[in-house]
């Protein structure tokens, strides 16, 4: 099961798709983290999402670029947080992977698809200020995009938390066939 | 609770109105009310600002979700939705937007109902 999550700052997106996880019941839980700590902030945010995480059992791996050739144990349930944080340092980092970002990172995806036994991918939506960047911002904003979108068209499930609400934009088969019985 | 969330100028606070047959004297607004009013009145619009207002002058907006559940438990807030834009520079809008979008979970989890306004048209979340 590859399930996309997204949501704005702060809308739960991140207890939500750790409970995904759960429900999965595997017995073998993997954190990617992709938040580089380059300051006090990053730090505070970090130790809060530890903090959410802590008795959840999951084994935290701390990864800011180059997914293609991340190997994870076989068969697990993968939780990768966040895409934005991915996209920004495969961009701007030294070593990243420039302007080919959305090809190496959608790689990764399917690498991490070819090991994994769930994989659930919390992105962010950013897109709504209606504010016109500089042209870098605009170039990291368009290439998430991309990200997004692509990762949308080959998840089971694709869900926006808002306000801890699940809003789901695209559901397996299972669950569609559940709901039309219910309904 | 009624929780009515959407982009600026999206028409959420006449949404309202009609909907839940409001006239002017049941709204505060956030941009100017105190927290007083909002355990009182019967809807607020402009929450996203008392949030502001609060970080602002130095107080937390910690508790805010539970005082309202507990003390105006019918309260209809209309907010903006404020969190779905690249980072900002300054750490105080940093701040302001996470505190906004904590708290409306907060109070979403509590609300009766759910509401996105997106021009005009307003559609069940909860």
């Amino acid at each position: 099961m590859f399930h996309v999550v997204t949501g704005g700052s702060g809308s739960g997106k991140s207890a939500f798709a750790e409970q995904c996880i759960l429900d999965c019941q595997g017995n073998k839980r993997i954190y990617i983290a992709t938040m580089y700590p380059f300051d006090e902030e990053s730090h505070r945010r970090i130790a809060r999402h530890r903090a959410m995480r802590a008795e959840k059992k999951f084994t935290t791996i701390e990864r800011y670029t180059d997914l293609e050739h991340l190997t994870i144990p076989q068969g697990a349930d993968v939780l990768l947080e966040c895409m934005s944080n991915l996209t920004a340092n495969e961009i701007y980092q030294e070593g990243g992977a420039g302007d080919n970002t959305v090809k190496a990172i959608l790689n990764g995806i399917h690498h991490l698809l070819e090991q994994a036994g769930n994989l659930v991918v919390v992105t962010n939506e950013v897109f709504s200020d209606g504010i016109t960047y500089d042209p870098e911002t605009e170039k990291y904003l368009e290439k998430l995009g991309a990200i997004n979108c692509q990762m949308a068209q080959i998840a089971d499930t694709v869900t926006e938390v808002v306000y801890g609400i699940p809003v789901f934009h695209k559901k397996t088969g299972e669950e569609r066939k559940n709901e039309e019985i219910l309904s | 609770m009624i929780l009515i969330i959407g982009g600026a100028y999206q028409g959420k606070q006449s949404y309202a109105s009609k909907t839940y047959n409001l006239t002017d004297p049941d709204w505060k607004d956030g941009q100017t009310c105190t927290i007083e009013d909002l355990k009182t009145a019967k809807a607020v619009h402009h929450f996203h600002s008392f949030i502001r207002r609060e970080l602002d002058e130095g107080g937390s907006v910690r508790d805010l979700a539970e005082i309202i559940w507990k003390e105006n438990p019918d309260l209809i807030i209309v907010t903006d939705e404020v969190g779905y834009g690249i980072v900002p520079m300054d750490a105080k809008d940093r701040e302001w937007r996470e505190a906004c979008g904590r708290v409306c979970t907060k109070l979403a989890a509590h609300a009766a109902q759910v509401v996105r306004v997106c021009c005009g048209i307003g559609t069940q979340l909860k």
